[in-house]
């Protein structure tokens, strides 16, 4: 039995999945931040290539990858997917785990796979700039390696307790030729009013877009850039479901329980949607599909389904989606890249419909299976994607108990090698149980802006 | 430069090995049975391991401060003399309590901007009797009874927080107040006996990458911001003691006691410093309560231990869930659990292994939960 499960690269998939086509329920359109009503491609226009509106709104089952695009996704994919089986002996379960990994692209993680499309569309029409936000680093890192391949600048405001604590992430970014600032900055109006507010605010992934934001609505020539939530995100990271398929195909396997983490959701969406799809297609219609959130910001599972604004700001369009507040700070869990309020609108459809489900893990629990794992299978994970290693081992153990040989798959997400103070944390026994107050989370939402 | 007031407890922590638990009036009798002298050799540990320069070291005479301070090498000012500086265990006259506070009162006199103690609880006890909330303390643990949450948790974790201490960031500490005669019977009977204001470090923890969540103050400010947004006009409020709990009733523009249990109903205080039969008397009038305290002492006792108000009686009219407990981060820090003793047994198993904490604006924190409290496992905190 083969560990790795290995495609070709003239077999990195051609089409991204649009699963716009195939929703039972459509999306709700999102509204315009001041008039409340629904937004139109012109409203995108200043912030946006052409392309990518168009590809948020398309109704298209499947999107033409560029070949430029895919020329640069070799360098990394077709990406392995492994069968974890020391993991699988040391748990003594009769399940079958597999996991598809991400870390193996230049920045570590699956961010790129967007990233390289958005900075390609941007380039092709034009614009020399964009600005964005970034959490722990990954989503940053990954546009800074794509605006240069591209000859494009860069600017990412880093939320603050991530740029003190993760100086490498940084560097990374300076080495693909980015400007990285700590956000809140002094650079924008949003910045400069938080700071005056609270000074000594760690930031959030919120703050951070509103400043992003802003700065692409005021400079010349600069577009913004969103390393989730957006469906033309969601659409972009598809790549990895496909090529999951595929490789499950090659073994004759078929996923019973396909997880992944989850915290503006595009992860989740690039792993699960084209198994979404069989799902709603009835070629496989009773596979399991779990995103795995922070119990700290558990927007699926502990939020509510309604429209809210995608930064703290209030500056994005309102998306229907579950949330817990855009003036939700989360807590400093060491999963930086799942400290978001909301979920992509896609996913948010989808767990409404109950296609997709979700679960939340405590950090130390994420910590002891991201342990577990690197020790049986080698690889150190970011803890962002432990939280899916934490749900597979579960589902694994509950596997043991009825003895069922279920297949379950896991995304692997990207790699940890710049979070291993978290991991001292964790041996030192100094991280936190975070948790969201859930009982008191009615009254926390009253301000949720009011949608007819 | 900052002006340290340095004390020493000679006595503390000599009841200990000899089964005394405590040598609150029996030094006499822990010296005949052999105890020797703990407290010298821990005020010397924190001394040798300061590493800043700035610090004016104000001490007592002999083995109350001065002896030690010679030890280190540390230059200092004598501000008091006890009547028998020289007393050892040869003679029938050692310090007190009184030399304590003496001493206390002539750093208060001097400026000093913190008093660091080498002690258990009754020293503690009697730091504060003299400085109040409006000068800094700092316990090294030294004594038996280590129930106050005004302790580092060893002495070079003193000397390490006043290292890096900033001058001014500061937190609140319970001082408990331990009957001793009780406690050697095996009863842990606590009063809270005031909030004293201990240095708090704003040097976040650099090498676990955790973000630091602010100083204690602001995490204060945001769950007093989070409880005020969820309190409900149909809902009778139990604010229990404590400088957390004090903070909400500052945001809703309210008096508190500090070191008892109000009751507020619709923005209002209907009643102060309740004790449990005028709680009771409370809820014959009111259908929806909650009850927001926050844990007291080193060792964080929610229930039963400094807020007997809220006794079984008590939670068995308002059920488990009408709980809401509160703490900083910080304040949980050295907490490795919290500990429930509503008196009734079954009631302490319905509240679980864990609770919820609310320890910041829409932000909790998972903490473990314990319901037997093991007097000779209580160690410091702080």
């Amino acid at each position: 039995m083969n560990t790795k499960i290995i495609l070709d690269e003239n077999e990195i998939p051609k089409k991204w999945y649009n699963i716009q086509a195939d929703l039972k329920t459509p999306l709700d359109p999102p509204m315009h931040p001041q008039t409340k009503k629904p937004v139109g491609p012109a409203d995108l226009e200043p912030i946006f290539p052409k392309e990518l509106i168009r590809q948020e709104m398309c109704q298209d089952r499947y999107i033409d990858i560029p070949e430029e695009v895919r020329d640069i996704y070799t360098l990394w994919r077709p990406s392995p997917l492994f069968r974890a089986h020391r993991l699988e002996k040391i748990l003594k379960t009769p399940a079958k785990i597999y996991y598809k990994y991400e870390g193996v692209s230049p920045p570590g993680s699956h961010k790129p796979n967007t990233a390289i499309a958005q900075a390609y569309y941007n380039m092709k029409e034009g614009i020399e700039r964009i600005a964005t936000e970034t959490g722990a680093g990954q989503w940053g890192s990954s546009l800074a390696f794509a605006t240069q391949i591209f000859g494009m600048e860069c600017k990412v405001y880093m939320v603050r307790g991530s740029y003190d604590q993760k100086p490498y992430r940084k560097m990374m970014m300076q080495t693909w030729g980015a400007t990285c600032v700590p956000s809140p900055s002094p650079d924008t109006n949003s910045g400069r009013a938080i700071l005056a507010k609270d000074p000594d605010t760690p930031g959030s992934l919120g703050i951070a877009i509103s400043e992003a934001v802003e700065d692409a609505a005021t400079h010349d020539n600069t577009n913004y850039s969103l390393g989730s939530v957006l469906n033309h995100v969601c659409l972009h990271q598809t790549i990895i479901g496909q090529e999951a398929q595929k490789q499950l195909d090659m073994v004759d396997e078929t996923a019973d329980i396909v997880i992944a983490s989850a915290g503006g959701g595009s992860n989740l969406a690039g792993l699960c949607f084209p198994f979404v799809k069989d799902k709603i297609d009835g070629k496989n219609p009773d596979v399991e599909i779990i995103g795995v959130e922070p119990a700290a910001c558990p927007s699926m599972t502990r939020g509510m389904y309604a429209y809210d604004f995608g930064d703290v700001a209030g500056l994005t369009p309102l998306l229907k989606m579950f949330t817990l507040g855009h003036d939700f700070i989360p807590p400093s869990i060491h999963a930086g890249g799942l400290r978001y309020h909301g979920m992509a609108p896609l996913v948010s459809r989808l767990h409404a419909d109950q296609l997709i489900d979700s679960t939340s893990v405590y950090q130390n629990e994420v910590f002891d299976a991201a342990v577990m794992f690197a020790r049986a299978e080698g690889i150190i994970p970011a803890p962002e994607s432990a939280h899916a290693i934490r749900v597979a081992i579960d589902k694994a153990l509950e596997c043991k108990k009825t003895g069922e040989a279920k297949t379950i798959l896991f995304n692997n997400s990207g790699h940890g090698h710049f979070d291993l103070s978290s991991y001292e944390g964790y041996f030192a026994g100094s991280l936190v149980d975070y948790e969201y107050p859930a009982e008191l989370i009615a009254e926390s939402l009253k301000k949720l802006p009011a949608i007819s | 430069m900052i002006k340290v007031g340095f004390i020493v407890n000679p006595y503390a922590g000599m009841g200990g090995a000899v089964g005394l638990k405590g040598t609150d009036g029996r030094i006499k009798e822990a010296i005949a049975r052999g105890a020797v002298r703990e407290s010298p050799a821990k005020a010397i540990r924190f001394l040798s391991g300061l590493t800043r320069k700035d610090l004016l070291f104000f001490t007592a005479g002999g083995e109350m401060g001065e002896d030690e301070l010679k030890s280190a090498k540390i230059s200092y000012t004598c501000l008091y003399h006890p009547h028998n500086p020289q007393s050892d265990q040869n003679t029938s006259i050692y310090t007190t309590a009184a030399d304590t506070i003496e001493a206390c009162k002539k750093f208060l006199q001097n400026n000093c901007d913190i008093i660091i103690f080498c002690g258990g609880d009754g020293t503690a006890r009697d730091v504060y009797s003299c400085t109040g909330a409006k000068t800094l303390i700092l316990g090294i643990p030294t004594g038996v009874k280590i129930y106050s949450g005004v302790f580092a948790t060893s002495p070079e974790s003193a000397a390490k927080l006043l290292s890096q201490w900033n001058g001014y960031s500061y937190t609140d500490g319970e001082v408990m107040d331990v009957d001793e005669e009780e406690y050697r019977k095996g009863n842990l009977n606590t009063r809270l006996f005031g909030y004293a204001k201990i240095p708090s470090s704003s040097i976040p923890c650099q090498s676990c990458k955790q973000i630091s969540c602010g100083d204690d103050r602001r995490a204060t400010e945001e769950i007093a911001s989070f409880i005020t947004e969820i309190m409900r006009d149909d809902t009778l409020y139990l604010l229990g003691a404590g400088s957390t709990t004090g903070a909400i009733a500052e945001r809703l523009g309210i008096s508190h006691t500090l070191l008892g249990v109000d009751a507020i109903y619709q923005g209002r205080v209907v009643g102060s410093d309740l004790n449990e039969r005028q709680i009771l008397s409370l809820l014959d009038h009111f259908g929806k309560v909650k009850i927001i305290i926050s844990p007291i002492g080193a060792q964080g006792f929610i229930l039963g231990r400094g807020n007997q108000q809220i006794s079984h009686h008590v939670l068995e009219r308002t059920g488990i869930d009408a709980l809401i407990v509160v703490a900083t981060e910080a304040k949980l820090k050295n907490t490795k659990s919290l500990y429930i003793d509503t008196g009734n047994p079954a009631m302490n198993e319905a509240c679980g292994d864990t609770i919820q904490v609310i320890c910041g604006y829409r932000m909790a924190i998972r903490a473990r939960l314990n319901k037997e409290i093991i007097l000779s496992e209580c160690g410091p905190g702080g």
